[in-house]
């Protein structure tokens, strides 16, 4: 592969904030061009190194794409290639979610992690908040999370042979939904053993955030996820 | 972002760029600078939030029900959301009267029943409607002209409330008026219950023309197309930098078909809402299934055939006329 072959991440279309993934990811810039390309049918999906699932309503994501004949292609994929899940994203890329829709729905997998969706309720207690990351460009600079309806992680236990979790960013235990408040003992309100707390984190090659990075003007995660996720992923192949 | 690096109408920009003039109360979070690495405060209710969850909703189709069973159908066939409400605009075109906002317990049945986001509807003006509509957890507040207005000069000031509201427009000056009193989400009026998009495309099309001709404008001839259109200068300003509304915009009112919605896609709307052409046709479940693909595949005539074959009888539509039943619902809102 030479200098100047695009690295093309995938932008799952089917429903959803993909249009804003677009704006943030073009604003990206690393050695090689970046191309993106927006993904409604089986074609577009194979020449894609990298994919991104944005926010949306994952029932409908996910119908739509096993109507479009790209669920199983999606689930490959996964298996194989750096994926980012946003909200609605996260949920699809879980092992496990709670709060499904009667009858239950489709998840795609990929991260060893349980979400509760609408962990925090209707819009109403929908919110933003600045937080702090571990390992994306000014760790000192806050990032301005935005959760709509998000969804909670309850649990992440990697199984044996899967590569280790970093957690990225967390919550303060304050923040969490009623229910799910964690009465700690201690001062310390980020326990790392509480994954509720949790709102970014990384599995091997794959990134799940809770919010929505993409609603912010700020490219930070898009650029963690080409030259953290993308980028090691395409050396490694060579 | 600057305007030449826009990648399509579809994108809708971020927040701050659409925070509302006097959000003084709603502003975007300052992020803290404490050397401890505490996290900030959240705030809930700010209009990026309220904005946030209509681009979620963006490729989506919305549709109108009338009760629990009707919502779980939406659901299951690929509803982004459900509008609860009494009765579909068709029956409150027969029925004549006052049409009001629906019974709490109804719409808290419907969100009983499914995960997606549930808005309701009230009455153009009636800020109680929206505050009792709001204490029982709806996810999002229609200021409708479907329901009789409930007041001749005053839309509701949506700002103080934590709940986002959609509001109709007819053209420009319109949707910026309902922006700026915090709207966060616009749709075209069309002219809901007749299955006729007509107006609808006028809706959309006079909504693009205008934004097309402020984006060629200089601040001079700005001034002056504001006045001209009732509009407050500094959104009219973002337009025309954006080359679109500066929040997301569907389209609404008569749209019956597949292909009426990507029809609606295709002029430039981010999404759609469906009211009676749903469940006042033969097959709502296959119609509903047919409508949200087509919200997906709108470019591709191919996928676009394939979906609208055997889709059984669309609802009866009406001309639209000085004399349609239930009169021109279009012209209701100011």
């Amino acid at each position: 592969m030479g200098e100047g072959n695009p690295i093309v991440i995938g932008i799952l279309a089917m429903q959803g904030a993909f249009a804003e993934h677009q704006v943030l990811l073009q604003k990206v810039r690393v050695e090689r061009p970046i191309k993106i390309v927006l993904i409604r049918q089986v074609e577009d999906l194979a020449k894609c190194d990298g994919l991104i699932i944005p926010g949306g309503e994952s029932t409908t994501i996910a119908l739509l794409a096993r109507l479009a004949g790209l669920t199983e292609p999606l689930r490959e994929f996964v298996q194989k290639k750096p994926v980012w899940g946003t909200c609605a994203g996260a949920i699809l890329l879980s092992k496990e979610a709670e709060g499904m829709k009667k009858g239950g729905q489709e998840l795609l997998g990929g991260v060893d992690i349980k979400t509760a969706r609408n962990g925090w309720g209707s819009q109403v207690e929908s919110f933003e908040a600045p937080l702090y990351t571990e390992g994306l460009r000014e760790p000192n600079r806050p990032f301005n999370c935005i959760f709509i309806r998000a969804p909670v992680i309850t649990d992440i236990t990697p199984s044996a042979l899967s590569p280790p979790v970093q957690i990225i960013a967390r919550l303060s235990a304050l923040l969490l939904p009623r229910g799910q408040q964690i009465v700690a003992e201690d001062e310390d309100d980020t326990d790392p053993r509480d994954p509720q707390t949790v709102v970014a984190l990384r599995q091997g090659r794959h990134l799940v955030t809770t919010f929505h990075p993409e609603l912010t003007k700020d490219d930070r995660f898009h650029e963690f996820f080409v030259k953290q996720c993308v980028l090691p992923a395409l050396e490694e192949s060579k | 972002m600057s305007a030449q690096n826009e990648p399509s109408r579809a994108a809708t920009p971020a927040l701050s760029a659409t925070g509302p003039p006097n959000g003084a109360a709603h502003a975007t979070a300052a992020p803290t600078r404490s050397a401890n690495r505490d996290v900030g405060n959240s705030h809930l209710g700010t209009f990026g939030v309220k904005s946030g969850l209509a681009q979620m909703l963006k490729g989506g189709v919305i549709m109108d029900v009338t009760n629990a069973e009707q919502a779980r159908i939406a659901e299951e066939a690929g509803a982004c959301a459900v509008m609860a409400l009494e009765r579909v605009p068709a029956d409150i075109r027969r029925d004549g009267g006052v049409a009001r906002m629906s019974d709490p317990q109804m719409i808290k049945e419907i969100i009983d029943a499914v995960t997606i986001p549930v808005m309701a509807k009230v009455r153009i003006g009636h800020f109680v409607e929206a505050q009792i509509i709001q204490a029982i957890g709806v996810d999002y507040i229609d200021e409708s002209e479907v329901l009789t207005p409930a007041d001749e000069q005053y839309h509701i000031n949506k700002h103080p409330f934590k709940v986002p509201f959609v509001c109709g427009a007819k053209n420009l000056g319109e949707a910026l008026r309902r922006v700026s009193e915090g709207a966060a989400f616009i749709r075209t009026k069309g002219e809901a219950g007749t299955g006729n998009v007509v107006e609808a495309v006028r809706h959309q099309r006079a909504v693009m023309a205008d934004i097309r001709r402020a984006s060629a404008m200089n601040d001079e001839e700005l001034y002056v197309f504001a006045k001209d259109i009732s509009a407050p200068f500094h959104l009219l300003k973002e337009v025309a930098r954006l080359k679109r509304l500066p929040v997301v915009s569907f389209a609404a009112g008569g749209i019956a078909t597949p292909a009426d919605a990507a029809l609606m896609m295709q002029l430039g709307c981010d999404g759609v809402f469906v009211g009676s052409g749903i469940f006042k046709s033969g097959d709502p479940a296959k119609r509903a299934r047919a409508i949200v693909q087509a919200v997906t595949h709108y470019n591709n005539p191919k996928v676009l055939a394939g979906i609208s074959e055997g889709l059984g009888e669309a609802m009866v539509g009406l001309n639209i006329d000085d004399n349609v039943k239930g009169g021109r619902l279009a012209s209701r809102g100011w």
